[in-house]
């Protein structure tokens, strides 16, 4: 178990492999715990780091931490303290939040984005997910399976004033101009069955070349635990494209090309 | 809690066995060649040993042949891993007294699977 100290409070992260950065930011359900497949995935090629954000996980509690804001100072301050440069950014519903909005105020750190579950705008949220009870949104969101077991696990560590606070700034949620305003290659991919997230209709001939969609059938909020092996795919595919590269290559593979929206 | 030695000079492999094997409830003691997964095992006194065929100072199959032909170790199984390509090597490994192998590159939930299945063999967990 590795920890750094921030404004006095632990975060806990986990680290695996050599080579360029990813960081791996879990969402409103769960932990870093959840991203083991991807980690052991993307270990051989990157170094590959994932984080508790406050509140959650073995992270501390401090209730002066939880807004969107002090989530999103939270990488800022992890990417410095670490000694991490040009970073790659994989982020899971509230982690995918923190990982549009940190590229909006730091792009010259991150290279690319893969934003996962990533609601556009505070109304997308479902309203049982703001409630932020984390043992009904395990037993919501999180299949009864062994796949699923360490997210459900740890779910049960967060703590909800940390979900709930996440939605005290709608505004800073409303995410598209950011998104589009920006030139950092951008991934969304959503599960077609997400009860959590409305999966927005983007129009490929409107958005902005480095940014793409991808849905997966059959998945719904946890794509990387409904279907790790495919998951596992595509975050080897993006993770394989060059720099500044469009993650609308990718439909150069027929498996993603089926799934543009 | 099962403990388990690992020995593997390849510095990626060896780190992803230890984060998956330790994420998956064990105890995990590493060493990067086959003298000291010897010495690890003779100290730790593991569950388990899970070793490289390949690696410097001593092979898989040595270390493995030392540890059987100690009286206090022998008890203990090893598991093999083997790169693809090296399938000659295993019969020698089970010949070295070797319970199992694997062979490289492998799935994390193989692994897992694998040493689960050896441990509930010999009765640990």
């Amino acid at each position: 178990m590795s920890a750094i100290l921030l404004n006095g409070g632990i975060i806990h992260y986990e680290v695996i492999g050599r080579g360029r950065p990813i960081i791996f930011i879990h969402g409103w359900v769960g932990s870093w715990r959840y991203w083991i497949p991807a980690l052991q995935n993307s270990s051989m090629s990157f170094r590959s780091y994932a984080v508790d954000l406050w509140g959650f996980g073995d992270s501390a509690r401090d209730m002066g931490n939880y807004n969107l804001d002090k989530q999103i100072e939270l990488i800022d301050r992890f990417v410095l303290e670490m000694g991490i440069g040009r970073v790659a950014l994989v982020g899971h519903g509230l982690g995918a939040l923190i990982s549009i909005l940190f590229t909006a105020r730091a792009p010259q750190i991150v290279d690319r984005v893969m934003a996962i579950s990533c609601p556009m705008e505070f109304n997308a949220v479902s309203t049982r997910l703001r409630t932020g009870d984390p043992a009904d949104l395990s037993d919501w969101l999180l299949a009864k399976s062994s796949t699923h077991d360490p997210a459900r696990e740890d779910a049960m560590k967060s703590d909800s004033l940390a979900i709930v606070a996440s939605f005290s700034n709608p505004d800073l949620m409303n995410i598209t101009n950011r998104l589009f305003g920006g030139t950092t290659p951008t991934l969304l991919v959503y599960g077609q069955n997400d009860p959590a997230i409305t999966v927005p209709t983007l129009d490929p001939l409107t958005m902005p070349e480095y940014t793409h969609s991808i849905v997966l059938e059959g998945s719904g909020h946890f794509p990387m635990l409904d279907d790790t092996a495919r998951f596992n795919r595509l975050l080897t595919d993006w993770t394989s494209l060059e720099t500044g590269e469009s993650p609308r290559d990718l439909q150069l593979k027929e498996e993603w090309r089926r799934r543009v929206r | 809690m099962a403990k388990i030695v690992i020995a593997e000079d390849e510095p990626d492999i060896r780190d992803l066995i230890t984060f998956t094997l330790r994420f998956a409830g064990y105890e995990v003691i590493a060493g990067s060649n086959g003298e000291e997964g010897y010495e690890l095992t003779k100290r730790e006194k593991p569950d388990l040993v899970m070793m490289d065929v390949r690696m410097p100072k001593l092979t898989g199959y040595e270390a493995c042949k030392r540890i059987k032909a100690d009286p206090e170790l022998a008890h203990i199984p090893v598991i093999f891993l083997s790169a693809k390509g090296q399938e000659s090597e295993i019969s020698s490994g089970l010949e070295a007294g070797a319970e199992e192998y694997l062979l490289k590159p492998f799935a994390p939930d193989q692994l897992t699977e694998q040493i689960r299945s050896v441990l509930a063999k010999y009765g640990k967990s």
